[in-house]
Parts: structure tokens; C-alpha cells; sequence
């Protein structure tokens, strides 16, 4: 924090001890989350007499065979797919509710528009919904139905939460000349405010999406039938089959941790800060 | 506030495109929410068409008064204070220590912030099998560490107590970047300045920490706290995917999910408890409810004192 203020008085440069310090902090952590992550990699580009004989023992050479194992043997094509259009499908539709949501509680275009912002920051302290969700799915018939699930997905009170602060960032004067210019309600919102909370509905969706794609209790309760199962209810089938291999097994992990990685080193920026902003404002 | 687009039945049009968000709100979360304590009074199955009935008060009697059963519960409601306590404690500790020195910008801070937060968002069963594998007792990782110093362990197979604590563990490896991160971004509304007169008036780095980062700090502190709090009362993903339903370790949120849905084998049809896993929801519920309240309390006036109201 104050590697920048340095002394002009000072001719000589001692050793300095809080940067060492801190990179011996920063290095412990390092390995500590590093290393499991490795030993995953390490493990999938092993046969499984390789890792009976030793399991920490580098991999002697990329053995690429279990991702096609893990890739054949798991149905990891459905899974993806289902995973994938669950993920999609309720992020859009989420999305698109969640901005005509927000945008008229953040302009009190609706009478009751603070009441109605409170109802979503309570949310987060209200008791867990599980069993009369569960009990009014089954009345509906949406129980072991891929609609019915993604029905479930459709709600995110912190995303509402976002959105609204973010909209208030935008001026007001932009609705009364648009509305005197004879844009209707509908249209302002759709392409006049949307393109404008571009990176607040990026934070959003992917952090929404994440945690569709993360999900393991919702398919786990909903879902029995083994064609409509996401990755992670996949997976831990597949580690019930071949929990013992495995260097299959890791591969299996990596295939399904790849997407995720990628959208996150990618998307880090908007990830990081809707955490902390909707942590912080709920 | 003035409404600009159109007058008269126009003015409706708004509503009119809220309804949807608000209707699947209302009815996937808030209802649902509300109709817990409705149903823990009642001996609902979960099973299709199978009669409901009004119980009054049998379930939380069951649930905290007879037998060996709510003896059982007691060590899962204590288990979930355990657990909740150590990992609040440490992941808060590890993420203050985290964030101050990634917040130091040195050379590659941004890559060590990404690997320490990249388990968040990995998501539990990912989480569960990488930590599985790295704590594999036959020669594992973890298994060749603690022979080095003469000790071994049975890791998740191993007591109880034993497998619980590496659950503690690996929540905390799990969630340890998400608190970082709302300490870093705390640091950073710290204003510069104040460091620099801090440096001025010749105050050594414990005096810096003492008197400027940690009381600017307080609103990260308690929404860390809070959030923490809160997150490891409910959590119960990781002890599913690490441990399954084993005896010694449950915590509530297991017992409810256990109660209610049957084991985690998926093709389980036996009858699902769910009202008596609503009396348990309802019980969490309220702890929860007071120790979030108990400790925003005692926030709130730490607040006060340090920073004015």
C-alpha cells in the first residue's frame, strides 16, 4: 500500500522486509491452492497402475486416453447439453424479466416500488424453500420435467438488487426526451436502457449462470430421469461407477470444470465485482 | 416520479411487464418460503396425490423431545454451530491475511487473487472431488505431507470428528476468495492519504493497521462476518459430496435434505418426511434468524463507536 511513497532522502536500498514477507504470504496460499488443483492434473494424465503404484509421481507423458474414457463412458455429451440449455435458457429469460423488474422499481414508475425493492433484499433471510417447492411442483406436474426445473431458476433477488443501483447511475432526462422523441415504454427499455446496463447485466447473467451450471441439490431432488441430468448430477453418478479410477475420474473433473474456467478468466472482472457489489448492498 | 411514456391506460404498461418477474419470484421463492412453517405442521409424504394432514405441533415434539432421534438432532444442531464457528473464525482470519497482501501490488498480486478465488466458482462438487482426490489416503498428497512428520489419517474415511474437521477444511479453502474479495475491495476505498499522514506522524506497520486499515475496514468486517455467519449455518453441499449421510457427521442442513428427499442414491422412493424436514427447516431458520440478528446487533454498535453514527 506503500510501496509507492518512497523517501527521496533515502540513497541506499535495505532489504526491504514487508514485500519478502508478503510474498512468502502470497506463495503459502499460493501452494495450498495451487496444489490440489495440480494434483488433478497430474492425475488425469495417468494410467490407473501408475497412480495404484504411486499417486503423487508426475505423469510420465501426456496420456490423453482418459478424457476419451471419461468422455465415452459418463454420457458427458448429454450431461453438457442439458447443463447447457438449462444454463441458457433460464439466464435469458431471467435476464429479460429481471431488467423490466428492476428498471421501473429504480424510476418508482410503479407505485409501491420501494416495498417492492425490500421484498427482494429479504429474501436473502428467509427460510429455505425446499419443501413446498418441492410439494407445488409435484401438484404441477412440473416434478422429473426440464421445464419444470428451469422454472426454478428464474429468481434471483441479489441480481434485482444490482440492477437497480445500476440504473439509478443512469439519467433520468434520458426517458423524457426519449418519450417526447415518441419512443414508447416498451422500446426505451429494450434499446435504449438495455445496451446502457450492458455491464451490470453481464455481472449478472454470469453470476446467475454459474450458479445454474453449479447447482447439484435442485437436479438432485427434481430430476430422475438420467437423460434430463445436468454435469453435476452427472458427475456424481459417475463417481459412484468409477470412484476407484481415478485418473479417469480427474479427467472427468477437468472436462467439466473447463467451461467454467475459461468463462471465469475471461468474465473475472464482472464476476469479482457483482459479488462484492450485491454482497455488500444485500 | 413522473411517468413520461403516454398517460391513461398507458401508465399500465409497466405493470404489465414487472408481472412476470414478480409472479415466478413470488411463486418459486417468497411463497414457497412462507409455506414452510405452514407444512411443518402437517405430515406431508412428497409422494403424489398422497393426503395431507394437520399434526400441530408432532413434528418439532418428534424433532426436539423424543428419543434417540432429537438426541441426534441435538449433535447435528451442534455440529452446525461447530462448524459454523471455525469456519466464520478461520476463513475470516485466512481472507483478511489474503486480501492485505494481495492488496500490496506487488509483481503478479492479480494472478494470486485469481487462483485463491477461482474456487468459488467451481462450485461444490468440483470443490468436493478435487479435495477427494488430494486427500486419497492410499499415498495421496495430503497422505505423503502428514508422513513427513510421522502422522497419518484416514482423511474423509477416517472418525467422525476427523472427516467433519477436513469438511471445515475444505469449506474454507472453498470460500476463502469470496471473503478476500470484499476485504480488497474495502482496502480500496481506504483513501491514500490517510496512509501517507499516518507515514508522516512516523507510525511503524502494526500502528498503521491498527489505527487506519482495520477501523476504515469495519463495513467489509461485518458484511464478511454476516455473510460467513449466515452461509456456514446453512452450508451442507460439501459434507454430501465429501462424506454422504454418515452418522457423527451431519449438520441440519443435511438432516432437512435427508428428511425430506430421502439418501443422495437418487433411486430412493422410500416416504419422504417433509413435513418433519419443514419443522427442521423452520428450527434452522431460527437459528439463523437469532445469531444473524445477535451478531448485526453487536455490529451495528461496534459501528456506531468506531466510525460515529
Amino acid at each position: 500500500m506503500n510501496t509507492s511513497l518512497k523517501s527521496p532522502l533515502r540513497l541506499s536500498k535495505p532489504v526491504n522486509w514487508g514485500r519478502l514477507g508478503t510474498y512468502v504470504v502470497l506463495l503459502v496460499f499460493a501452494v495450498v491452492y495451487a496444489g490440489p488443483l495440480l494434483m488433478l492434473v497430474n492425475t488425469s494424465l495417468k494410467t490407473l497402475p501408475e497412480f495404484m503404484k504411486n499417486a503423487t509421481a508426475l505423469a510420465t507423458g501426456l496420456n490423453f486416453k482418459n478424457f476419451v474414457d471419461a468422455w465415452n463412458k459418463a454420457n458427458f455429451p448429454r450431461y453438457l447439453t442439458n447443463s447447457l440449455i438449462y444454463t441458457l435458457s433460464a439466464t435469458l429469460v431471467y435476464i429479460i424479466t429481471a431488467v423490466f423488474v428492476a428498471f421501473p422499481i429504480s424510476r418508482r414508475y410503479v407505485k409501491g416500488a420501494g416495498a417492492l425493492l425490500t421484498l427482494f433484499v429479504v429474501a436473502l433471510f428467509l427460510p429455505p424453500a425446499l419443501i413446498p417447492q418441492f410439494q407445488l411442483m409435484l401438484r404441477l406436474g412440473l416434478y422429473n420435467n426440464p421445464v419444470g426445473y428451469i422454472m426454478l431458476f428464474l429468481v434471483n433477488p441479489i441480481g434485482i438488487v444490482i440492477l437497480v443501483n445500476f440504473i439509478k447511475t443512469i439519467p433520468k432526462e434520458l426517458d423524457e426526451a426519449a418519450a417526447l422523441d415518441g419512443c414508447g415504454y416498451f422500446r426505451f427499455v429494450t434499446s435504449v436502457i438495455f445496451p446502457l446496463i450492458q455491464p451490470a447485466v453481464a455481472t449478472v447473467a454470469v453470476l446467475h449462470a454459474i450458479g445454474i451450471w453449479n447447482e447439484l441439490i435442485l437436479p438432485t431432488i427434481y430430476l430422475t430421469n438420467k437423460n434430463y441430468y445436468p454435469i453435476t448430477r452427472g458427475m456424481i453418478v459417475f463417481q459412484g461407477v468409477y470412484g476407484s479410477n481415478w485418473p479417469t475420474l480427474a479427467a472427468a473433473v477437468l472436462i467439466m470444470t473447463f467451461p467454467m474456467l475459461v468463462l471465469f478468466l475471461f468474465l473475472q472482472r464482472y464476476i469479482i465485482s457483482g459479488l462484492t457489489q450485491g454482497s455488500v448492498k444485500g | 416520479m413522473s411517468y413520461h411514456f403516454g398517460r391513461g391506460r398507458e401508465k399500465l404498461i409497466p405493470y404489465l411487464l414487472l408481472l412476470p418477474g414478480i409472479f415466478f419470484y413470488l411463486l418459486i421463492s417468497v411463497g414457497p418460503s412462507l409455506a414452510t412453517t405452514v407444512y411443518s405442521f402437517t405430515d406431508a409424504t412428497g409422494i403424489r396425490g398422497a393426503p395431507i394432514h394437520w399434526i400441530g405441533l408432532d413434528n418439532y415434539k418428534e424433532f426436539l423431545l423424543m428419543g434417540q432421534a432429537s438426541r441426534d438432532n441435538y449433535g447435528a444442531l451442534g455440529r452446525t454451530l461447530i462448524f459454523s464457528f471455525f469456519v466464520t473464525t478461520i476463513q475470516f482470519a485466512l481472507g483478511l491475511i489474503a486480501a492485505l497482501a494481495v492488496n500490496q501490488r506487488l509483481k503478479g498480486s492479480n494472478l494470486f487473487r485469481t487462483l485463491y478465488f477461482m474456487p468459488v466458482i467451481l462450485g461444490a462438487v468440483i470443490q468436493g472431488l478435487i479435495w477427494s482426490l488430494f486427500l486419497y489416503p492410499m499415498g495421496g498428497p495430503m497422505a505423503k505431507i502428514l508422513s513427513l512428520f510421522g502422522a497419518r489419517s484416514e482423511f474423509l474415511g477416517g472418525q467422525p470428528v476427523e472427516a467433519f474437521a477436513w469438511v471445515i477444511i475444505v469449506q474454507i479453502w472453498a470460500n476463502m476468495g469470496m471473503t478476500m474479495v470484499i476485504f480488497i475491495s474495502g482496502l480500496q476505498t481506504i483513501p491514500a492519504e490517510l496512509y501517507e499522514a499516518a507515514r508522516i506522524d512516523g507510525a511503524n506497520a502494526r500502528q498503521v493497521f491498527a489505527n487506519v486499515t482495520w477501523p476504515l475496514l469495519t463495513p467489509s468486517v461485518n458484511t464478511n462476518l454476516l455473510l460467513n455467519i449466515i452461509g456456514s449455518l446453512q452450508a451442507w453441499q460439501l459434507f454430501l459430496v465429501l462424506l454422504g449421510y454418515r452418522n457423527g457427521t451431519q449438520v441440519l442442513g443435511y438432516v432437512i435434505y435427508a428428511q425430506g428427499f430421502g439418501q443422495t442414491s437418487g433411486s430412493v422412493t422410500s416416504a419422504f418426511r417433509q413435513g418433519y424436514a419443514a419443522a427442521a427447516s423452520v428450527v434452522l431458520f431460527l437459528l439463523v434468524l437469532v445469531i444473524g440478528m445477535t451478531v448485526q446487533t453487536f455490529l451495528r454498535r461496534r459501528e456506531e463507536r468506531i466510525l460515529g453514527s
